[in-house]
């Protein structure tokens, strides 16, 4: 019974935050953000309320951090770029390179 | 592959070897930049073309290959400031990647997630995805629609960590700019990874 009533405040207080707080759509905007500049004092809280109680948004500032992370592993990887994935030279452009360096003046 | 002989100052290098020799190191990292097959043929066509120039000036320190991805560098940056400067931004540029569809509900929550957009729980890892040679085909898919600026500007930014203002002076943005397409980037890439990488990793 406890438990119940306890749910039910919790779940009142997040519906009465989280029609204060900016709205998703205001705050993955700030998430972005956050990767680029330092956030106000305001800013950071806001967000911090708003991670609390909504988990997309929670998900969304996670996927963006692997979004970056990822990449520049990628990047980090590129002593070994031979040995990567990516699309060597072609034949032809092969080709054209060398014709085109064996007559560098015209 | 060993290094070749470092030929003598005076004499010129043989270039048909340097073509064989980094051709197709120097290619993959202009196309993982720039993703399209003629424009990083066209940087590293400069890049030897420079490097052929400056070759005197090559004191021999260091390798060939740094000296080369160092030249490198600047072609490609060079070709982001070609595009973007051809086109001052528009007022509406990329606008409809501000996805308002995702933040479009019909009940009270109109400006939250849509459910049909919200993201959800991806269960990855930055080194797993990075030894996926399909999730990069993914990504730079879903990079492809973005307008030409904002993709550039992600890519300095992500892959080459440049800060706001090298970003600003190349792409001709100010910082303002740059944030907002950053956002568009982000938000239209991650959804586009959900639809086309994680949705299917889960079903197939």
């Amino acid at each position: 019974m406890a438990l119940k009533a306890y749910d039910k405040i919790k779940h009142a207080v997040r519906w009465w935050l989280l029609r204060r707080l900016p709205t998703c759509k205001q705050t993955v905007k700030v998430i972005s953000e956050s990767m680029e500049r330092r956030l106000s004092l305001w800013e950071r809280i806001t967000v911090k309320l708003h991670l609390w109680i909504c988990l997309w948004c929670v998900w969304y500032l996670e996927h963006l951090h692997l979004m970056r992370n990822t990449i520049r592993s990628k990047a980090a990887q590129e002593p070994n770029l031979d040995s990567s994935s990516l699309p060597p030279l072609s034949a032809e452009a092969r080709e054209r390179l060398k014709l085109r360096l064996s007559q560098p003046n015209d | 592959m060993s290094e070749p002989q470092r030929t003598p100052k005076s004499q010129s290098p043989d270039f048909s070897a340097w073509v064989d020799l980094h051709g197709d190191y120097l290619y993959k990292y202009a196309i993982f930049r720039l993703r399209d097959g003629s424009a990083a043929e066209d940087c590293v066509q400069e890049t030897f073309l420079a490097a052929l120039k400056a070759y005197r000036g090559f004191e021999g320190r260091g390798s060939e290959r740094t000296w080369l991805v160092g030249i490198l560098k600047h072609k490609v940056t060079d070709h982001f400031r070609r595009v973007t400067r051809e086109a001052p931004i528009g007022e509406t540029e990329g606008e409809e990647f501000e996805h308002n569809e995702f933040f479009t509900r019909t009940d009270e929550w109109n400006n939250h997630w849509s459910n049909a957009y919200a993201p959800s729980d991806w269960h990855a890892t930055p080194s797993e995805l990075v030894e996926r040679s399909d999730f990069w085909k993914v990504l730079n898919d879903c990079l492809s629609p973005l307008p030409e600026r904002t993709a550039s500007a992600f890519t300095l930014r992500e892959v080459d960590g440049l800060t706001s203002e090298q970003i600003c002076e190349a792409l001709n943005i100010t910082v303002n700019n740059l944030w907002v397409m950053l956002h568009r980037a982000r938000l239209h890439l991650r959804n586009c990874l959900e639809i086309n990488w994680f949705t299917k990793e889960t079903t197939d």
